[in-house]
């Protein structure tokens, strides 16, 4: 009997042999570990950049709307209860906002009104710090810069914040300096501090926007307005800012001057010498000028203009041109 | 005959081969299948934690949540441009934790596969499911993978006084049944 031979063992061992290779070789294990852990590398990244993108794309931006707003009440409040103006308005405006003083004293204490307490910039930006920590484990170091607010357009605030921002994880830091933000808030709801100070808080009057078109006034229309208080911005205007009230300047200001008509059922005496337009008023324009103003009757011409309504309200001729009242509806009150 | 019987061990050789290969391709193969599995989760949590910051209550079509549905008649949602993290957080912070958890519901149904249970929680507090079942929480201290999202969420709660909630950190938790 021959011998059985015995070669297919090696074929075995080859097989087994380039088996074991090819599972060495192609195992996914060791693959997928790498994958997986750059795979977490990189959402930990993305969490953390979209956490840094969020802070001061829309964090920070809400902040300064919601801040600004209260900073504008109580610089408000503040006008009514001290009533004197607010000196220097931006460096007020970035006091209150940042720290919720003014003049290094709490402005809701002398309010009495506790509106800035817990709710400055530097308190929201504490608070984010903290849940920036609690929910990435991620330390962050906002460093906050100057607060403007000015007007290029009269029923807006702008407002910019500078600020610094470092936040720092065991992956990456992220630093980004002298970061300018900008945003923006309607002066629409507000009161007019002018009103506040002059009329010693015996009068006050909110922004509204007058929706009438510049050649569209009537005297019918400015009955409305008068009655309602609402405002409006001639171009190029001689009238101030709403920010230039806060400080009681009257002064124009082309870009963004806003105006009203004071009523004169809401002041006493209700017959005063002076134009009724809220700056002119207020820093009393005409008071040795009656010639130069008229009253919104012309009982001669058969016409009592405002004056069933709003007796004394007088206007002076550049103003009884804007509002479209003609010479029917309008005499000399001296 | 001897050749003949020859044939027969190469043969069975042959097959041993195969044999040997086959085993080794699916144990290859059967790798390849599962290991997938954590970063589906994990997906999972991500893009049901985006679909939340996302997703605005104005493009919800949505009859109980959405523009016009239940909620929104009853004014306990107002802001349109609220996300849906947002409006949760919302009402954490107003303390309507049941309407929290409603609205969770309502608006997270059938974006997870049922194979899965979640939990939302918002400020360390759950708030989706309030009150686990049995079944729930055996399956979560039992399962294997469980993986969680975290964002934090924050929005106005009063335009007109512009009063601020939060930030609060949300969290999700997923995990298979």
């Amino acid at each position: 009997m021959a011998k059985i031979s015995k070669k297919g063992i090696f074929f075995t061992f080859i097989s087994l042999t380039i088996m074991a290779i090819l599972i060495v070789i192609y195992t996914p294990q060791a693959d997928i570990t790498i994958q997986k852990d750059t795979r977490a590398e990189r959402v930990r990244i993305e969490s953390i950049n979209n956490y840094v993108n969020g802070l001061e794309n829309e964090f920070m931006i809400t902040v300064m709307k919601a801040t600004a707003q209260k900073t504008i009440v109580s610089l408000n409040l503040y006008v009514n209860k001290t009533q004197s103006s607010v000196k220097d308005f931006d460096a007020a405006f970035a006091e209150v906002m940042l720290n919720g003083t003014i003049d290094n004293a709490a402005i809701d204490s002398i309010t009495g009104k506790k509106i800035m307490e817990n709710n400055t910039v530097s308190n929201w930006t504490a608070r984010f710090i903290e849940a920036g920590w609690d929910t990435y484990n991620v330390n962050t170091s906002i460093a906050l810069g100057n607060v403007t607010a000015s007007q290029a357009t009269p029923w807006h605030v702008s407002l910019t914040l500078k600020m610094s921002l470092d936040v720092k994880s065991n992956l990456a830091e992220w630093k980004r300096d002298n970061v300018t933000l900008k945003t923006s808030i309607g002066i629409e709801g507000f009161h007019d501090p002018l009103y506040l100070m002059n009329a010693r808080g015996s009068y006050s009057n909110r922004i509204k926007i007058s929706e009438v078109e510049f050649n569209q006034w009537n005297i019918t229309l400015a009955r409305e307005h008068l009655k309602n208080g609402t405002y409006v911005h001639w171009q190029n205007s001689d009238g101030p800012s709403f920010i230039m009230r806060f400080s009681n300047t009257t002064t124009n200001s082309s870009c963004c001057g806003i105006e009203s008509l004071v009523n004169p059922n809401m002041i006493s005496p209700e017959d005063q010498i002076g134009s009724y337009v809220d700056y002119l008023f207020w820093n009393q324009t005409y008071i040795s000028q009656c010639t130069q103003l008229y009253n919104i009757t012309n009982p001669a011409a058969g016409n009592i203009g405002l004056w069933d309504e709003f007796r004394f309200f007088k206007l002076d001729i550049d103003h009884l041109t804007k509002y479209n009242i003609t010479s029917e509806y309008a005499i000399r009150s001296c | 005959m001897i050749h003949k019987k020859r044939g027969y061990f190469f043969v069975l050789d042959a097959a041993l081969g195969i044999f040997v290969l086959a085993i080794g391709a699916f144990l290859i193969a059967s790798l390849y299948i599962n290991l997938p599995e954590p970063s589906q989760v994990g997906l999972l949590s991500d893009d049901f934690l985006d679909f939340l910051s996302d997703t605005q209550i104005k493009d919800l079509n949505n009859p109980y949540a959405g523009i016009g549905g239940q909620l929104w008649k009853e004014g306990s949602i107002t802001n349109r441009d609220n996300s849906l993290l947002q409006q949760i957080g919302e009402f954490y912070s107003k303390g309507q934790y049941s309407l929290a958890e409603k609205f969770i519901q309502n608006v997270s149904a059938n974006t997870v596969p049922s194979q899965f249970n979640y939990e939302l929680w918002i400020d360390g507090q759950i708030l989706y499911p309030r009150n686990p079942s049995p079944e729930e929480i055996a399956s979560k201290s039992k399962t294997a993978l469980m993986l969680t999202s975290k964002k934090i969420t924050f929005g106005v709660a009063n335009t007109t006084e512009s009063s601020l909630w939060g930030p609060y950190k949300a969290e999700v938790f997923v995990w298979q049944k």
